[in-house]
């Protein structure tokens, strides 16, 4: 067995609504890159893992074609049928197992301009007593939880709005990112579109065409990748029951168990202290302050003081989302994978405008289903 | 130094059949979960974790584990979902393996199912080649009646196999009848099995002549049902299955591998290159499943086969692929009956996939029914009665390139 | 107890999609097919001849340019005797589906197999040509079939 594995390389798209290249050479073109910026060949790679859906491919096995533009031609692969993270996650696995010293992840869509969001989602949800009524859907879970927060804890939809504007701020400086709205102010979110009040449309996460690829390896095999390799140290995947009558939408326990689990793992007691920065995969703004105290980054209810007090910025005690977050663009499959490669970048001091100070330890978060049924947390360090 | 797993149950919902108006796909799943707990000592809420999967687009329903998560008992618990076409349950096993094999979890359930009711599987596999097809039409293809895009595309599933099989035919100078007759002797098999689906006792080669060519050489006999069906299997750690006392009737994983080549028909926007009946990764991955087995020989060290054939052909091609038969040797085989459940290598028992396809659980179901072998569990008399020490299970997907070898035994493979 | 089931009717609406297709190669294939001539690509690093021509090797994974003309004659490679259509009636008059590999290349196309009268006797590995339709306007339908010789 492999005793550390680590986040070697990565390497994502610049997000777009309306990719001007199909899928398959986005993903060819992103994995060769990747593979020319740390010199390897396809060869290098053990095993290659995609996460992908048939129904966001609109496609039944949707690996079918894009198998030999990831380089896992004649080799090793298997999909995931969830988001990028969990694929991380299998892939972290059959490291651990010993079986394979490397592995290449990629999740991918083209959710900005091939498929209608809502439509895919609707495919997922009860046919039977769901589906038809067309009342629940994840939009209007998320308002559910959204309202029963603000209403517990007085968060206003000013604080919301101001949560919204810091992820756009910071989406503005990520070059990767899809939606640029560099002159969005507080006013500008609270007179956008209503949908599901609170929910409003710029509270929506930026559905978008793109890809993200990450590649990981033993400890033994890092070398050959790269010298500043960022250790997965916990991992924490957890389930949540279907039916949103049946949850506990504001405690969301499933992902404290899932961060709890990561936590042990990686010896960290107090994750206020311990950790530098989180990176949170939220379809909604709204999503930030009650996945963030659930994790244990924050102080149940204290949503209100940490935006009136920027904490969650990046000058803040803990950055949520520096890069922006799914706020500024969210390619489905892609977008938990997306939240690993700009914390493995934020620990390696690659990043840009948003670098978040002396960061050594971050948590990154993934999510799937509707009200995030299901979550997956992972813990890295530099 | 690796960790040993080991497969300590497998359950079904029950049998196998076309159509189950009376439930949904949660209540379908719900009781292989049942039956595989309840062949053990072990309690719900004693699973570490779940992996499940099925092909979803046939039924409609994206994602259905979330839906049925309460169902399987996935609630709380650590979930993650595998789809890989036809080769979902295994690769939906191997994901649990690798649960386990990671020392991340003890106990783990793999759940593979599909509900084809629901749903149309002709229609389900055409979306593989949908857009594709779809774009032929800016291109200016030839429209005419009987010979348009859908002979191009080879029109489902079956046109490739077609393809395949002819391909393999001449290979191994053999004929319709040698498809006939393996055809024939899977019926018959699958009456052994209480849970199979196309049960035909005393099934003949003439019964399956009679049957109409849909194209040639292979004839409405040749090709697999449409199941509604689960399977659920519980992994555990070598360690766990000392403590549980359950060491003797368990089947050891000693190896697993899977690989992928190009999409090998319908690939009509950038040329193909793997010839339909050769198979290549299935020969690379076998090789490399036996190495780690410590199987040196598998024509010796083998003595069963759970193959995946959605067509009668790939019961006579993959053996000879698996490296099982000499290559071109298995209509022979067939022929002096080696191939039975008496036989020198018995060869699919349970009457393989072409009577029984719930395509989400078909590949889980190789892997099942290898380790109900090895325990000595299959009922109904398909379990084999020579001595056995090592089983393959092999499952296969996509358009033809998707493959996965699994070799389960009866002690497991020294550290 | 009573047992109800009541079976609720939905599609996969698959209209719902705008799909985006790479058409590099059937670009460049069709575009040959005008003029009489079957165009691929080659990998200059392995020798792969595509037909239709990817602007990647799917061995080597890079990119590759080189725009070949192919041979228009090859070998049999499979086939299917089509017998009934995709509904499943018998047709009056069967006709063959085929894959031929042509000199040179390594990749299959499909097409009609013609040129014989038993189906019985045609066997893989026999030689076959390319037949054209009299007027080729650049598109996939201007080659016609394939000819056994
Ligand atoms: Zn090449």
């Amino acid at each position: 067995m492999n005793e550390r594995v680590a986040v070697v390389g990565y390497k994502q798209t610049k997000h777009t609504f309306d990719s001007p290249v199909a899928r398959e050479r986005m993903i060819y073109e992103l994995v060769k890159s990747l593979f020319k910026d740390l010199g390897i060949t396809r060869d290098d790679i053990d095993t290659f893992i995609f996460a992908s859906n048939d129904f966001t491919d609109g496609r039944t096995i949707s690996e079918v074609y894009t198998v030999p533009r990831i380089g896992s031609f004649m080799k090793d692969e298997t999909k995931v049928e969830a988001d990028g993270l969990s694929a991380a996650l299998y892939a972290y696995m059959r490291i651990l197992s010993g079986l394979y010293e490397t592995a290449l992840v990629i999740g991918f869509s083209m959710a900005g301009s091939e498929f209608r969001v809502p439509l895919t989602q609707a495919y997922s949800l009860d046919p039977v007593y769901e589906r038809p009524r067309g009342i629940i859907n994840y939009y209007s879970t998320s308002a559910l939880q959204a309202s029963a927060y603000m209403k517990k804890y007085k968060f206003t939809e000013e604080d919301l709005a101001r949560l919204t504007v810091k992820n756009l701020q910071n989406a503005n400086n990520n070059p990767y990112a899809a939606r640029k709205e560099p002159t969005a102010s507080v006013e500008d979110v609270l007179n956008s579109k209503p949908l599901y009040l609170p929910i409003r449309q710029a509270h929506v996460s930026a559905y978008a065409d793109g890809a993200c690829a990450v590649i990981l390896s033993s400890k033994k095999a890092a070398k050959k990748f790269t010298d500043k390799p960022v250790w997965i140290d916990g991992v924490g995947h957890f389930m949540d029951t279907y039916y949103i009558g049946d949850r506990d939408l504001l405690a969301m326990e499933h992902l404290s168990a899932a961060a709890k689990k990561a936590y042990k793992m990686a010896g960290i007691k107090n994750p206020k202290k311990e950790i530098d920065l989180a990176e949170l995969h939220t379809n909604f703004a709204s999503e930030e302050p009650v996945f963030a105290e659930a994790m244990g980054l924050f102080k149940p209810g204290s949503g209100k003081d940490v935006v009136k007090n920027g904490e969650s910025g990046i000058d803040g005690a803990m950055p949520v989302n520096p890069s922006g977050g799914p706020i500024g663009a969210n390619p489905i499959n892609a977008t938990g994978l997306i939240r690993l490669a700009e914390a493995s970048e934020q620990l390696r001091k690659e990043a840009g405008k948003n670098k978040v100070k002396g960061a050594k330890t971050a948590v990154v978060h993934a999510q799937d289903g509707p009200g995030a049924q299901l979550n997956t947390v992972f813990v890295v360090r530099r | 130094m690796k960790r040993n797993v080991a497969i300590i149950s497998v359950g079904y919902n029950g049998r196998f059949v076309s159509k189950r108006p009376d439930i949904n796909i949660p209540e379908l799943i719900q009781p292989a979960v049942d039956n595989a707990i309840g062949k053990t000592k072990l309690k719900h809420d004693q699973i570490d974790a779940y992996v499940v999967g099925n092909m979803h687009t046939f039924e409609g329903i994206n994602q259905p584990h979330l839906w049925a998560s309460d169902h399987f008992g996935g609630s709380k618990k650590p979930v993650m979902r595998i789809a890989t076409g036809g080769s979902t349950g295994a690769s939906v096993y191997q994901a649990a393996y690798y649960h386990v094999a990671s020392g991340l979890y003890d106990v783990v359930m793999a759940i593979g199912w599909e509900k084809h009711d629901e749903g149309d599987a002709q229609v389900g596999l055409m979306g593989i080649l949908l857009p594709e097809a779809f774009s032929m039409f800016n291109f200016g293809p030839d429209m005419s009646e009987d010979r348009g895009i859908a002979g191009l595309g080879g029109g489902g599933s079956t046109g490739g196999a077609a393809f395949q099989a002819m391909s393999y035919l001449t290979k191994a100078h053999a004929g319709i009848e040698h498809i006939d007759r393996v055809a024939a002797m899977m019926r018959s098999n699958a009456a052994k099995n209480p849970y199979a689906h196309l049960q035909q006792p005393g099934c003949t080669e003439a019964d399956i002549a009679k049957t109409p060519i849909i194209s040639y050489p292979l004839r409405y006999g040749h090709t697999c049902p449409t199941s509604c069906g689960a399977i659920a299997m519980i992994l555990v750690s070598e360690e766990k299955a000392k403590k549980f006392g359950i060491t003797d009737r368990v089947a050891w994983v000693k190896g697993l591998g899977s690989g992928a080549s190009d999409a090998t028909t319908g690939n009509i926007i950038e040329g193909q290159i793997t010839d339909p009946a050769e198979q290549y990764m299935c020969k690379v991955v076998s090789k490399k499943v036996y190495s780690m087995a410590g199987i040196k020989d598998p024509r010796k060290d083998i003595q069963v086969a759970e193959v995946y054939s959605g067509f009668s052909h790939q019961d006579l091609m993959w053996p000879e692929r698996l490296g099982l038969v000499d290559e071109g040797k298995s209509p022979q085989m067939l022929d002096n009956g080696s191939f039975a459940i008496d036989g020198e290598l018995p060869l699919n028992p349970s009457g393989g996939v072409t009577s029984t396809n719930a395509i989400g659980a078909s590949a889980m179901v190789r892997v099942g029914e290898a380790a109900l072998q090895v325990m000595g569990l299959a009922e109904g008399g398909h379990q084999v009665q020579r001595k056995i020490e090592n089983v393959v299970a092999h499952g296969w997907g996509g358009l033809f390139q998707f493959v996965t070898v699994t070799v389960l035994g009866r002690t497991p493979v020294k550290k | 107890m009573t047992q109800e089931t009541r079976i609720i009717e939905n599609t996969w609406d698959l209209t719902a999609y705008q799909w985006k297709i790479e058409s590099d190669a059937l670009d460049l294939y069709v575009k040959g097919l005008k003029d009489k001539k079957i165009l691929g690509r080659k990998c200059h690093k392995c020798g792969t001849v595509y037909v239709p021509g990817p602007t990647y090797c799917r061995k080597c994974f890079i990119d590759i340019d080189k725009v070949v003309e192919v041979a228009q004659e090859g070998v049999l490679d499979a086939f299917t005797v089509n017998i009934a259509d995709v509904k499943g009636n018998l047709i009056e008059h069967p006709y063959i589906t085929c894959t031929v590999k042509l000199d040179g290349t390594h990749s299959f196309l499909m097409g009609i197999l013609e040129g014989w009268t038993d189906w019985r006797s045609v066997k893989e590995g026999m030689r076959i040509k390319v037949v054209w339709k009299d007027v080729t306007q650049g598109a996939l339908a201007d080659l016609s079939h394939f000819q056994l010789i």
